[in-house]
């Protein structure tokens, strides 16, 4: 357009250009009239954009849906999906004096009002106590966790410096049920239990958002701990153990230590022992009796000596009479805790749990042998699972004399922990595989292969040999109708400085269901069981550690899809004519 | 010349306006909208918050070691018995017992009318009941005896 312009201007006559000049001067003009307000609107743009950033923000800082329902900590559930610990924000009633920056008393009432209305939301507080603190006008925490409508309630009495702070908590709904697997939280920092072992997957952003389930079973886990709280306090035990245990995978579907503690509301006593417990040289709430305590459990071991003579072939015959005197051996004499005769066949020897006899066999079977056998089922190690809280086993050493072997065999001079003895029942009925125990959920066909401890066919046996101790022998009481429980009692005195203390008894209860076709192993323990009049006045497992599993399995047994059938049984009746009518 | 390019500029400006005021009411239009997605998911986060909240209390006032105290004051339930599961529909009809002597006549509440629950039909010609009842049955089946349809025709009349 310009080129053409000026070709005009050079065709045309001097008159042309000054109004040419002119005529350019007002396009160069109105160009720049034209230019400045764009200019202008630039700027005016620039500014009103520096404005939106002063005023909102950066724009990438509001978080995404998906960030702000990320919780801080992932949630764990059980095997089912409930939840057993999980974030919560719950309210806390915070006390800040300062609230009404006017200098003048922090409260609009007296402090005796406010905390009478306090104590119509909260009616189990001390209200003198919440009264001298309000009138202390110190800052602090009146109450936390709060539910939302106490929150309402708070704020409805209307005073500014009650504040309800929302804060992040972990929260475990059912309370103090399975506590030493869970741990707690501790300024985000998981402690004792799975919050600990799963601290890294728990607090990683990009596994977190999805629960984490654990091989738990909530409800066998409550109906374990409900048991074994009312078999502990009906003959006043000092603490219990309990575990169940899928004997084809090692998952623990339920595992309990009592006395347990809150999780949510963890206290030094909890950890460090009360004075009481001090005093008294027990251990404190938060100690797990199944995997960290080690205990001689007795009588429970019988059957796996009695399974590694079969294994070994030792045991042939189990009509075979051995000797049931009084051994003598290294200056010692062992004993059975009352006399059935002077010979006994192996499957009355397990039914009336006879020493001497289980003694004979490990003597016949010999120390290398028994220790192998004890070390293939993990009994030199410490437990496998997944826990902190793993005790290590006394061991009698490599080198095993005759008075260890007799009495490693019957469950004395051996320690380990209870779920110790529940993988070797495990092993001992699943078709002799040793698998470890995991609180990790076991997805089907995943299971560890394990090792083979004990054949198929000694497997079977014991199968029979248990089954028969609950039908005839010192198990009746847990044999629960139509679940076909096998299982065997253990009585151990607990050991002290010089000797056994006759009184202090650890009861056990070993046992495992259906025993036709085995899917669960129970273990439940009783430390320092007295004679009370619910359990006769005996302190034996017989008397107070069977019944908690006969009264357990059938509240369990449906839960874990074993139905009870009247009809089906494992078959017993080769070994049935073995066992004299007249001590049955 | 210069008129046609000053027009030309117009329409620049104007179709550059327009563009530009489509722009601009797009981007509010998206905006408008993204802030909506954003209340919307903020009122999401709030309902999410507060359905685990109630979740959570829910669980904690139901939870086991609660429900087995209650169980044990109020109700008193106890696990199933072996007798009280069925193991199929053979079981179940191992319960049907054949009546014993002496025991009372089942009550029946309802059953089909047979045909010999109605009165008999007599004939009017005949004034005999045969000559009905031997085909009251087979009444339908007109092929077998034709003319028993008369009577049966009578009848109903009466």
């Amino acid at each position: 357009m310009a080129s053409i312009a000026i070709d005009s201007m050079v065709a045309a006559g001097p008159m042309r250009v000054a109004n040419k000049r002119l005529e350019s001067l007002v396009t160069a003009r109105m160009r720049a009239l034209l230019l400045m307000p764009a200019f202008g609107l630039v700027a005016l743009l620039a500014l009103a954009r520096i404005a939106s950033f002063g005023l909102l923000g950066a724009p990438d800082t509001p978080m995404s849906m998906e960030q702000r329902l990320l919780p801080p900590r992932g949630e764990i559930t059980d095997r089912n999906g409930l939840p057993l610990a999980r974030n919560y924000d719950a309210f806390a009633l915070w006390y800040n004096p300062k609230a009404m920056k006017d200098g003048g008393s922090p409260l609009v009432r007296s402090p005796e009002e406010v905390a009478a209305a306090l104590a119509e939301v909260f009616p189990d507080i001390d209200r003198k106590d919440v009264a001298a603190r309000l009138a202390s006008g110190k800052a602090q925490y009146l109450r936390r966790r709060l539910l939302p409508e106490e929150a309402n309630r708070v704020f409805d009495i209307g005073e500014p410096a009650l504040e309800l702070p929302a804060e992040k908590d972990r929260f475990y709904p059912q309370g103090s049920m399975a506590a030493h697997v869970l741990g707690y939280v501790k300024d985000g920092k998981g402690q004792l239990g799975m919050e600990s072992v799963l601290d890294k997957e728990l607090t990683d952003a990009a596994s977190r958002g999805e629960p984490t389930a654990i091989a738990l079973d909530l409800r066998v886990q409550g109906a374990l701990e409900d048991e074994l709280r009312k078999g502990m306090l009906s003959v006043n035990a000092r603490g219990a153990a309990g575990v169940v245990l899928d004997v084809d995978t090692g998952e623990v579907v339920a595992l309990a230590s009592l006395p347990a503690f809150d999780p949510n509301d963890v206290k030094a006593t909890d950890l460090v022992g009360t004075a009481e417990q001090k005093r008294r040289d027990e251990p404190s709430n938060s100690y797990n009796s199944v995997t960290y305590q080690v205990y001689e459990l007795g009588s429970t071991f019988k059957p796996l000596t009695v399974a590694a003579a079969i294994d070994a072939g030792i045991v042939r015959d189990l009509g075979l009479r051995y000797d049931a005197k009084p051994v003598k051996v290294a200056g010692r004499t062992l004993s059975d805790s009352h006399s059935l005769g002077d010979t006994l066949n192996v499957p009355e020897a397990l039914i009336h749990s006879s020493n001497t006899v289980t003694a004979r066999i490990a003597d016949k079977l010999g120390g290398d042998a028994l220790r192998d056998t004890m070390r293939d089922l993990g009994l030199a190690e410490r437990p496998y699972i997944e826990l902190p809280a793993r005790g290590a086993p006394i061991w009698p050493g490599e080198k095993w004399s005759r008075i260890t072997t007799m009495t490693v065999a019957y469950g004395h001079g051996i320690s380990v922990t209870p779920l110790h003895l529940a993988s070797a029942y495990a092993a001992m009925v699943n078709g002799g595989i040793w698998r470890p125990a995991t609180l990790t959920k076991v997805e089907p066909g995943t299971e560890v292969k394990g090792r083979r401890v004990f054949k198929e066919d000694t497997s079977a046996r014991m199968r029979q040999l248990l089954r028969m101790i609950t039908v005839y022998g010192t198990g009746k009481s847990a044999n629960a109708p139509g679940y076909r429980v096998g299982g065997k009692t253990g009585s151990a005195e607990k050991p002290s400085k010089g000797g056994y203390r006759e009184k202090l008894l650890v009861s056990t209860f070993a046992a495992a269901f259906p025993m036709d076709d085995p899917r669960y192993v129970v273990v439940a323990m009783l430390d320092e069981p007295k004679g009370t009049t619910a359990s006769s006045f005996q302190r034996t497992a017989a008397w107070n550690a069977a019944p908690i599993v006969g009264k357990l399995i059938p509240r369990i047994g449906p839960l874990l899809d074993v139905r009870p059938d009247l009809s089906r049984d494992i078959d017993i009746s080769d070994l049935r004519p073995l066992i004299r009518s007249d001590i049955e | 010349m210069v008129r046609g390019s000053r027009l030309r500029q117009i329409g620049w400006a104007i179709s550059i306006g327009v563009v530009f005021a489509g722009f601009m009411l797009l981007t509010f239009r998206v905006n408008a909208v993204k802030s909506e997605v954003v209340r919307a998911e903020r009122l999401i986060v709030d309902m999410e918050r507060e359905k685990l909240a109630l979740e959570t209390e829910f669980e904690t006032r139901a939870n086991q070691q609660q429900l087995a105290d209650w169980n044990a004051i109020e109700f008193g339930y106890a696990p199933p018995r072996a007798d009280q599961f069925l193991e199929s529909e053979r079981q179940l009809a191992s319960f049907s017992a054949p009546r014993a002597p002496g025991s009372p006549e089942p009550i029946r509440f309802a059953r089909e009318m047979e045909a010999s629950d109605y009165p008999a039909l007599v004939s009017p010609l005949s004034s005999h009941e045969e000559d009905v009842a031997e085909n009251g049955d087979e009444a339908e089946s007109e092929t077998a005896q034709p003319q028993s349809d008369a009577h049966l025709a009578l009848a109903r009349l009466d």
